[in-house]
Order: structure tokens, then C-alpha cells, then sequence
């Protein structure tokens, strides 16, 4: 027989109680009150035993919904010796050292995933997605930019000619062949100087970039850029990003609180924020490649880039950015003019 | 313990005050928290349900009131098929809106159809998995009950702009304490409107401020306006000053609406109309609390967070108190089947997971 628990007896189903002993004998449970009189006697396997956690207080709930609680939990371990055989996640939760292994882990781990596991599920999902599916994608955002910020293009068809001829010298060194990439000239205020890739290979550029572009390689340049992003499915790898992210600190963090939440957001956005960068740099290197093969100079991209910049920024430049969607300007404009000197 | 004593019957009418306790300390939940997301990731995040569980437990079971802890009895299990489906129903929602435009409207009528029986079911799972010296908690709400509160009060507050807005949360109070049972006696909350009107007038005013100091400071930035995406460099640098009013802003704002919403609901609930609870919570300090929580975990890495958890845990019991009018034996268990996990964990991830 065991040395006897002090805990306190539920009777089923009530919020009565009485001070009570646990002891086991053999595979038999007992529980009795001060008095000796036996309150529960049941075989020790059809108990249900709350595993250890903290210094909470342990609970032996019997199957008639009676209860015996004890705060002695190294007693309870002693009651159940060679019973209940197995490793416990309190082992590891008691300790600092694990919590301090932990800690090292978790953190090699979330910055493996954030900066390999999720950029890798991503580019896999966006190259086996089939392209019916980003054309679907293409039409809908078009249709859904026309309606809201885009306005038909009024640049004067001498320039257009000029901008269709530049478009098809990049896009014969798109990866899918000439055919597959369409310029679409579109007039858009609020956007500003820009063009953007559409993931079937649609490009747009604004009315807006124009007059901001002095050579030809620097519209190459604009062009090679955006094919890139065609090339990588870049758009839709960023797609994959943003519902990546909040699935992943969602698993991670568990039980979604609201604090959880709330602090989860802005790392979420620079995550996200630093992905984009890295696919920049990626269509950056691209174009850099597709200018330089045509013969062009890539220090005319770096050189539009800064005009832009200063247009935005005033001459000082436009600071440097962990929420940017692109990485500054100062170091695409030095990475671009070193890769025409390769 | 000194609290494991049988108290004599009191006399009727003989009530006693009985303060709430949070027994849980930073350091020991700190190492239950890191070792469950350890084990999380090593598990692939199968292991998540249990760290769950073992969270809740460890909350539930340190909170104390008239010398007995709560418990927490979800088994994990069901939890991780729960979290299994809701994963997948997460993830084909979050693509279907990225996708496209036009698959927003199916897809929030058809989550705004299931918005009630989710509430429904997630209530339900949570209280039936708590107990309190032995005997459930059980909630009897109905998915008619939640699509009043949830869909149909929170749409009068929309046309009205706002208008209404303080009724639906008086609604959605209301629907969550009064189904509340606690051994087959009822919970209760009735407080005026008036009362929940002069929470959302001061958040109202506050947001006003928000807005102006917000406006006040772009237009003395606007030399510096931007312009992001595709080719050109992506500027944000006056979005970000923006985003650094604006989100302490609207966390205080919103925490502020919590915290005297909950204080107002829950100073005026009884159970079973005689014993009643006492709030001496300050909505102003919980704002502090919560706010600063989420600054400490943003300046931590995360790490602050269990600490976080505990200091919230502690300031709401240090200031609750229940006015029993008896030593509360009278209570016995309802019978009833217990349920899947499926809708509370789909609640979890579609950010319905609303307790008190």
C-alpha cells in the first residue's frame, strides 16, 4: 500500500466536497474522507488522470463523474508509480535549460521558415499553378484596375510606336518567347510614373513614366524588369507570401489572442515587405542581363531610377525603408550600374 | 492549502464576498509556452493542439475564486481534427480572396451564413469543457440567437452609421452571458443602453482625435508624398509615420470599447439571480495593460508575451469578486453529449474566438 494523498473528494456530478485521502492499493484506487469511510474504490487503469502542468493541482476523475483533487502533485506521481509509464511534457516545461533550448530552436527555426520554408512553398504552389488559372487571375485584376485607377493612354502614337518597338526588343528575351507578352499603355494619376506585370504576361505601363525616360535602354530596362516578373510568376508567388504568412504565425502562435494579433501585424507586414524586395532584386538582375545581352548599358536603368527617386524625394533621395515593397534606390542603382561592368 | 475547508452552510441572506485570484506566474507559464511552440514546430504543428489545451488548463486552472480553480477538460485530439479542417478551410478562403474580386461576395455570404453556427458551436466546445469544483459549464444559444446578435443587430448598426452600433454589443453581451448555465442555473446580465452609448461617445470622441492629429501630421509631411509598386521605388516613408500613429491609436481605442464593454457586462451579472459578481475593473487600466503588452511583445521579439498573458490574468482577477449567497454546494452537473472541436477551431482561425 501507498503512502496516503490529502486532497479533497467531489461527489458525482456536485459542486459537494469533502477533505479526503487517495491511497492505492495495488491496482485499486481508494478514497476515503477523515472519518475512514470509503468515498471511491475503482481499478487504478479506469481512471482519468490530468497530466502534470506547472504546479496545478492534479485531478482523478472516476467514471460516476466523482472527482478526487489533490495539490500534492509529486505525491499523486508516487500513487501512480510504474502505472503510468511515458514522458511528460512537464520534463521539459520545469526546466530552464529546455525553455532556454527552446527559445534558440524556435528562433532558428521561424527565421529557416520565414527565410527559406515559405519563399520555397510559394515558388513551388506559383509553378505548379496552372496557367489557365493566372490568366483567370490577369483578366480580373486588369478589369478591376480599368474600372478604378487606370484612364485609356493619351500619349501621342509617335511615342507609342517608339515604346512598342523598345517592348518587343525585351520581350524577345523573355523566357517564353515574344509572343507571350503584351504592352498595354494606360494613363493613371494616382499611381504615378510606374508599370506593372500582370502574371500572364500582360505589362502596363503609365503615360506618367514616360517623360521620365531619356534612352532607350532605360524603357528596355522598364520592360525586362516587368517580363521578369512575368518569368518568375512573381505575382504569383507573392500571393502565396501574403496567405502564407498569416496561416504560419497562426499555426505557431496557437491560441489566437487578441494581444497575438494585434503584435503579429507589423511583422507580418515587414516579412512580407522583405519578400518583395527580394523578388525586385530578382527582376532587377534579370533585366540587367536582358540589356546587356541587347548590348545596352545598364547604368542608364540605375540613372532612371535616381530621376524618379528625386522626383518623389527631392534631390537627398528617399530614405531607406523596412516596409518599402522595393529596395532603395541607391543600392538597385549601384547593383544595376556594377552588373553592366561584368 | 488553508482554502480547503468546509465552510459551514452560511444562513440565507448571510452573503459573503469571495475575491478571484490568478495563482499562474510569467516564469512558469514563460517555459510552458516555449516548450509547446518547440514541440509545435518539431510536431509540424501537430503537437499545437496540445500546447492548446495545456495553455487553457494552465489559465483556467489557476484562476481561483472561494478556494477552488477552474479546469479545462478539451481533449486534444479533437482540437488537432478541429484545427486540420479549419487549416484547409483557411487557406482555400485566403486564395479564393486573393484570387479573385468577384469570388468576395459568395464567400462572405457564405462565411457570414456559417458565422452563428460557428459562435454556436466554439461557445458551446468552451463551456463545456470548463468546470468549476467539478460540475460544467454549459451554453444553450442557438444558431437564430447568434445570427440576431452577430449578423442582424451589427447590419442595423452599419445602415444606421453607427447609430446602433452600441446596442449590437449590448446584444452580442447579452447573447453570450445570458446563455451561459453553470450547473443548469442561468447566467444573467441586464445593464441600460445608456450606459453602453457613453462607452462608444467616448470612443467616438477619441477616434475623432485620432483623425485630426493623424491629418494634421500628413499634411505638414505631404512634401514627401509617395508612390509604391511596380517599377518605380516603393516610398512609403509618410505611410509608415502614418501607420505609427494609427495603429497605437486604433488599439487603444478598440481595447478601450473592450475593457468598459466587459466591465459593463460583467458588473451586472448573477448567476442563478442571487449570486453576483463585483468588477473593480478600471477600463482605462486594462487599455494600459493591453496596450502596453503589445508594445513590450512587439520591443521583446515575442518574448514578453507569457508575461503579457500573466499580467493580463492577474489585474482581471485582482479585480473581480463574487457576492455568493450561499457556499455554493447546490450545484449539479447537466447531462449532455460532448461535441467536436470543429467549429470552435474554424472560429479560431476566422478570428471569432471572443471570450470573456
Amino acid at each position: 500500500m501507498s503512502e496516503a494523498v490529502a486532497g479533497r473528494y467531489f461527489f458525482p456530478g456536485t459542486t459537494r466536497f469533502v477533505a479526503a485521502r487517495a491511497v492505492a492499493d495495488g491496482d485499486i484506487l481508494r478514497v476515503e474522507d477523515e472519518s475512514g469511510t470509503v468515498l471511491a474504490h475503482v481499478a487504478l487503469e479506469l481512471v482519468e488522470i490530468s497530466p502534470r502542468l506547472g504546479t496545478l493541482r492534479r485531478r482523478f476523475t472516476f467514471m460516476d463523474a466523482g472527482c478526487f483533487e489533490t495539490e500534492d502533485s509529486d505525491a499523486a506521481d508516487c500513487l501512480l508509480m510504474g502505472k503510468r509509464k511515458g514522458v511528460s511534457a512537464h520534463h521539459l516545461e520545469r526546466s530552464w535549460q529546455w525553455a532556454a533550448v527552446s527559445v534558440l530552436f524556435a528562433a532558428a527555426a521561424m527565421f529557416a521558415f520565414v527565410v527559406y520554408g515559405i519563399p520555397g512553398i510559394a515558388l513551388w504552389l506559383a509553378q505548379e499553378t496552372p496557367p489557365s488559372f493566372a490568366a483567370t487571375l490577369s483578366e480580373q485584376t486588369l478589369a478591376t484596375l480599368d474600372r478604378t485607377v487606370l484612364k485609356p493612354s493619351a500619349l501621342p502614337s509617335p511615342d507609342r510606336l517608339r515604346a512598342e518597338a523598345l517592348f518587343a526588343r525585351a520581350a524577345g528575351h523573355g523566357r517564353s518567347g515574344s509572343g507571350q507578352y503584351k504592352l498595354l499603355l494606360r494613363s493613371a494619376a494616382s499611381l504615378g510614373p510606374n508599370a506593372l506585370a500582370l502574371p500572364d504576361g500582360t505589362i502596363v505601363m503609365t503615360d506618367q513614366l514616360w517623360p521620365f525616360v531619356k534612352a532607350d535602354d532605360e524603357a528596355i530596362g522598364v520592360f525586362a524588369h516587368e517580363i521578369a516578373h512575368v518569368d518568375h510568376a512573381h505575382s504569383l508567388q507573392a500571393v502565396y507570401q501574403a496567405a502564407l504568412v498569416p496561416a504560419a504565425i497562426a499555426v505557431v502562435t496557437g491560441d489566437i489572442s487578441q494581444i497575438s494579433q494585434m503584435a503579429a501585424i507589423l511583422p507580418g507586414v515587414l516579412i512580407q515587405a522583405a519578400y518583395s524586395r527580394g523578388l525586385e532584386q530578382q527582376a532587377d538582375d534579370d533585366a540587367a542581363m536582358t540589356v546587356r545581352q541587347l548590348g545596352g548599358n545598364t547604368a542608364r536603368m540605375a540613372d532612371l531610377l535616381e530621376r524618379l527617386d528625386t522626383k518623389l524625394c527631392g534631390k537627398a533621395g528617399c530614405p531607406a525603408n523596412w516596409l518599402g515593397t522595393h529596395p532603395q534606390t541607391a543600392a538597385r542603382a549601384a547593383r544595376l550600374r556594377s552588373a553592366g561592368t561584368k | 492549502m488553508d482554502d480547503i475547508v468546509v465552510r459551514p452552510l452560511s444562513p440565507a441572506g448571510d452573503k459573503q464576498l469571495h475575491h478571484f485570484e490568478f495563482r499562474g506566474s510569467g516564469g512558469e507559464f514563460f517555459r510552458i509556452w516555449i516548450v509547446n511552440i518547440a514541440l509545435s514546430l518539431v510536431t509540424l504543428g501537430i503537437y499545437s493542439a496540445w500546447a492548446k489545451v495545456r495553455t487553457r488548463r494552465y489559465f483556467y486552472g489557476n484562476t481561483f475564486v472561494a478556494g477552488h480553480g477552474f479546469d479545462y477538460h478539451a481533449s486534444p485530439v479533437r482540437i488537432l481534427i478541429g484545427r486540420i479542417i479549419a487549416l484547409a478551410l483557411f487557406g482555400v478562403y485566403n486564395l479564393l480572396l486573393r484570387i479573385s474580386p468577384y469570388a468576395l461576395l459568395p464567400a462572405m455570404i457564405l462565411l457570414g451564413a456559417a458565422i452563428p453556427w460557428l459562435i454556436v458551436s466554439s461557445r458551446r466546445f468552451n463551456a463545456r469543457n470548463t468546470s468549476y469544483r467539478n460540475v460544467r459549464f454549459n451554453f444553450s444559444g442557438t444558431y437564430g440567437g447568434a445570427f440576431q446578435a452577430y449578423i442582424a443587430w451589427p447590419l442595423a448598426g452599419a445602415l444606421t452609421l453607427g447609430g446602433l452600433m452600441p446596442l449590437a454589443h449590448r446584444a452580442q453581451d447579452y447573447y453570450y452571458i445570458n446563455n451561459h448555465a453553470f450547473g443548469g442555473k442561468r447566467f444573467a446580465t441586464v445593464f441600460p443602453g445608456w450606459s453602453i452609448y457613453k462607452v462608444y461617445l467616448l470612443a467616438l470622441l477619441l477616434f475623432l482625435g485620432l483623425v485630426v492629429g493623424t491629418l494634421a501630421f500628413l499634411l505638414l509631411l505631404s512634401p514627401f508624398a509617395d508612390s509604391a509598386g511596380g517599377f518605380g521605388a516603393g516610398v512609403s516613408f509618410v505611410g509608415m509615420i502614418a501607420i505609427l500613429i494609427i495603429m497605437p491609436g486604433w488599439l487603444i481605442i478598440v481595447n478601450y470599447v473592450r475593457a468598459a464593454g466587459l466591465v459593463l457586462a460583467l458588473e451586472n451579472t448573477a448567476l442563478d439571480n442571487r449570486h453576483t459578481l463585483q468588477s473593480e475593473i478600471e477600463p482605462g487600466s486594462l487599455v494600459w495593460i493591453m496596450t502596453s503588452n503589445v508594445f513590450l511583445i512587439l520591443i521583446t521579439f515575442g518574448l514578453f508575451y507569457p508575461w503579457a498573458r500573466v499580467r493580463a490574468a492577474h489585474y482581471m482577477a485582482d479585480h473581480l469578486s463574487l457576492l455568493a449567497a450561499s457556499n455554493l454546494d447546490e450545484f449539479t452537473s447537466e447531462t449532455f453529449a460532448t461535441q467536436g472541436a470543429i467549429g470552435e477551431e474554424i472560429a479560431g482561425f476566422f478570428d471569432y474566438d471572443i471570450g470573456l
